[in-house]
């Protein structure tokens, strides 16, 4: 039997009057991948959190090869061998890729107090190397380069001093095939080398795929641990849900016919460099997927259509022949919107539920002295967010302080309560655990079946065949193929046209 | 994806084009007064001169860079400046300790404001220029208690670093341990880090506060600098009161925001130092003119917006606040 290497005791954490995690015990042991899984809000992120010194637990410990560690910060766990790559954006603007790798760590390249760039730079270039990352310079501003390599960066700044246990939070839907493999392959190397990796996702095929040991967390309560060998990925979602999710999982239909009537016609759009020459026409009830690898353009096709892309070119135009240049015009003609970079583009970090819910329908909810009442601005967002089954205290609650599925569910919120007609959403389901993914797949279909027409942007192949009327597959910033719903279709039938 | 672009098949660095962007603005801003007024502005003497004078400022604004890069801002710039320069003038003079007087004096003073304004933000938790506007008045009083309400002069035997090479050698050095301080130095990394990500940097171990604190303190060791250059140039200082001292706050602060547009260009101290030259160099175009002195602000405000404008050059989609 293999030793272990981590022992989580009773850790509890709190925040306000929310328990986040309660009593959590398991073992964790030497040289396995070991998946850490749970609905949105079930305290995933909050333990791994509070282990690499993100958060500090209100009590209970974490027992390393028998030592108790208690990391104060990032760098303190580090120190300890534990290292984190988190599930947004951890690398600082301003400061260069070799910077950003040894941030904490810059003592190594310290002598007299004089810090040696020079040597700093040609240590990170060694580790870019090594990691096959070669296109990315040590001496670059990190501001250069897009999320995905910025995620790569993380890669070799969570890996390169070979912790003894690596946690790698929800990373993986933010990564593309290259990124997505490499970071398998440091997986492997890790348990090879006897060490340990903590994978948080909520890709249940990834997980079963990737893991040896599956730890299920429910509201901050430790429910089960499981071989991954041993469990297929409907006992997983039994055990995170706490009972049977049905396998009616996507839309059911598939011979119904689209309504002939255009909402939304889009002519020889491009965006330089990005896109080039994008024509479809969306009609009314109809789900409309695009997919494609990462880079392909796909996502700017989203904010092509909802007249948030700079230096776009053709024309997006509306059912009543309004042209969509601009953000205002889009919201005016009922267009919604969601970004696949949530925190950054779609949501108001430092403020409330209700402001960010109530931010484009105030016009709405004012009186005709374009005043806004206090009591009204929270009914509806508490209507909206209760229609979500957001997890909240209360919608006075910061954004900032809800999970990451939650906060998806107030982005969508915000527009189910603008009753928008045409709903641009990309990546709806990215970092959503299996729960919350099936009410979206239900809400999406509902709003079909009531004439509303949806944009589905999205890296996840089987959410396309399984909820789309039609896909559209990007190659190179262009369209390379055009797919109807079918009972028969599968993957690689897609994949065929993306790569 | 890359920073450097493709011009004419060779690739021009992105220091090497903000090099090139201060140039022409020096080039402009000269060629338009020498075109106006050609006799009584910018020969090689007068140049030179408008660049000592800029020297005052920058140094001051090389040491500021700190904190504005952090996301602070500082209105007791003037009040530091004004009450350095006294106790200065006041260890130099009245103590007998020479330029060692002066030099330590105004530098420990610039230094110790630097740490009140530090510690009073960080510890009263109070946005950095509500705290810096109600310690300039203190500062303010606290210079015209120790100068007695009188004009405070330095003796000429000790005013070297009020003209060549004396001035030329102290703003050197200044900018020099700026330079080593930004780019050699963990104060530097965790000055961008900060700026960048509070929260990500406190995740790194980076004492954040501590770092915002020591910001400060070479921001007001630096201003004690310039208050040695200030009052051997101007050969006195007067301690005035009323928050009069801010209007002292302004050419440091644009000298600053130099720094701060051609940071993506890896070249933030250069930039500081030139942009204040061209400060100068249209300041004394508007005085060879003779134009009065309300068309002068007028023009210069206009004139340094369109400058930091034109050279900041926000990518499309960015946030500017």
């Amino acid at each position: 039997m293999s030793e272990i290497r981590l022992e989580v005791k009773d850790i509890s954490k709190h925040f306000g009057i929310t328990k986040a995690l309660v009593d959590v015990s398991f073992n964790i042991l030497k040289g396995e991948i070991h998946a850490l899984i749970g609905e949105n809000g079930s305290g995933k992120s909050t333990l791994t959190n509070s282990l690499a010194g993100i958060y500090q637990k209100d009590s209970g410990t974490f027992i390393l090869d028998g030592k108790e560690v208690n990391p104060q910060n990032q760098v303190d766990a580090n120190n300890e061998g534990i290292s984190i790559i988190v599930q947004e954006l951890g690398t600082l603007d301003g400061l260069t890729v070799a910077e950003n790798i040894f941030l904490g760590h810059e003592d190594a390249f310290v002598k007299f107090g004089i810090k040696n760039t020079n040597a700093m730079n040609r240590k990170a270039t060694e580790l870019l190397k090594q990691y096959g990352f070669e296109r990315i310079k040590a001496a670059d501003m990190i501001e250069n380069y897009n999320f995905e390599d910025r995620k790569l960066v993380e890669i070799v700044k969570a890996t390169y001093f070979k912790p003894k246990i690596l946690v790698i939070d929800e990373t993986t839907t933010a990564l593309s095939g290259e990124g997505r493999e490499e970071l398998y392959k440091q997986m492997k190397r890790i348990k090879e080398e006897g060490n340990t990796v903590i994978f948080i996702s909520h890709d249940l095929p990834e997980v079963l795929r990737m893991s040896d040991s599956i730890t299920v967390l429910r509201d901050g309560i430790y429910i089960d641990t499981v071989k991954s060998s041993e469990i297929d990925e409907d006992g997983l979602k039994k055990l995170m849900v706490g009972r049977e999710v049905s396998g009616k999982y996507y839309r059911a239909d598939y011979d119904e016919e689209v309504s002939d009537e255009v909402v939304m016609k889009v002519e020889n759009v491009s965006v330089p460099g990005i896109i080039s020459d994008i024509s479809f026409e969306l009609h009314k009830g109809e789900i409309l997927g695009f997919g494609g690898l990462s880079e392909s353009g796909m996502h700017e096709v989203g904010k092509a259509c909802f007249g948030a892309s700079f230096d776009r070119e053709g024309s997006v135009t509306f059912s009543d022949g309004t042209k969509i240049n601009d953000i205002p015009t889009a919201i005016a003609h009922s267009i919604a919107y969601t970004s696949k970079d949530r925190d950054n583009e779609s949501l108001v970090m430092n403020q409330s539920i209700r402001d960010n819910i109530c931010l484009p329908s105030l016009n709405e909810l004012s009186n005709k002295l374009r005043l806004l009442n206090d009591k009204k601005l929270k009914n509806f967002a508490d209507k909206f967010a209760k229609t979500m089954s957001t997890k909240m205290q209360s919608v006075d609650q910061f954004v900032s302080n809800l999970s990451g599925g939650n906060k998806q569910k107030v982005v969508l919120a915000r527009w189910i309560g603008k009753d928008s007609d045409i709903l641009v959403l990309d990546s709806p389901t990215r970092g959503i655990d299996v729960k919350v993914k099936q009410d979206i797949y239900q809400l999406m279909d509902n709003m079909r079946k009531e004439g509303k027409s949806i944009i589905m942007i999205s890296e996840e192949l089987m959410e396309l065949i399984g909820m789309c009327d039609r896909i559209i597959i990007l190659k190179d910033g262009r369209i390379n193929g055009e797919l109807k719903r079918d009972r028969n279709m599968d993957e690689n039938v897609l994949i065929a046209k993306m790569v | 994806m890359k920073a450097s672009k493709e011009t004419g098949g060779r690739k021009l660095s992105a220091r090497t084009k903000g090099y090139l962007l201060l140039l022409l603005m020096v080039v402009v801003s000269w060629g338009i007064f020498k075109i106006i007024t050609p006799d009584n502005f910018g020969s090689p003497k007068n140049m030179l001169s408008y660049f000592e004078a800029s020297l005052l400022a920058a140094v001051g604004a090389v040491g500021f860079y700190f904190v504005m890069v952090m996301g602070m801002f500082d209105f007791s710039i003037g009040a530091n400046i004004m009450l350095s320069a006294i106790v200065g003038c006041v260890f130099a003079n009245r103590f007998g300790l020479g330029y060692v007087g002066l030099i330590v004096g105004s530098i420990l003073t610039g230094a110790l404001v630097g740490l009140l304004n530090g510690s009073f933000y960080v510890k009263l938790r109070i946005p950095s220029m509500i705290v810096t506007t109600g310690l300039a008045l203190i500062y303010e009083s606290v210079a015209n208690y120790i100068a007695g309400g009188v004009e405070q002069t330095l003796p000429s035997d000790l005013r070297a670093f009020g003209q060549m090479p004396g001035n030329l050698i102290l703003a050197v050095i200044a900018f020099l341990i700026a330079f080593l301080l930004l780019n050699f130095t963990k104060i530097g990394t965790y000055t961008y880090a900060i700026g960048s990500n509070e929260f990500v940097a406190k995740n790194m171990g980076i004492k954040v506060n501590a770092y915002k604190i020591l910001a400060f303190v070479i921001s007001g060791a630096f201003l004690g600098v310039m208050a040695v250059l200030t009052i051997s140039y101007g050969s006195s200082m007067v301690a005035v009161t009323g928050m009069a001292s801010m209007s002292r706050n302004f050419v440091p602060t644009m000298g600053c925001f130099f720094g701060l547009a051609f940071k993506k260009y890896g070249m933030p101290i250069p930039a500081i130092i030139i942009g204040e030259f061209v400060i100068n160099i249209i300041f004394f175009g508007f005085i060879a003119l003779g134009a009065p002195t309300a068309i002068q602000d007028v023009i210069t405000g206009f004139a340094l917006l369109i400058i930091v404008m034109l050279t900041t050059k926000v990518a499309k989609g960015e946030i500017v606040k």
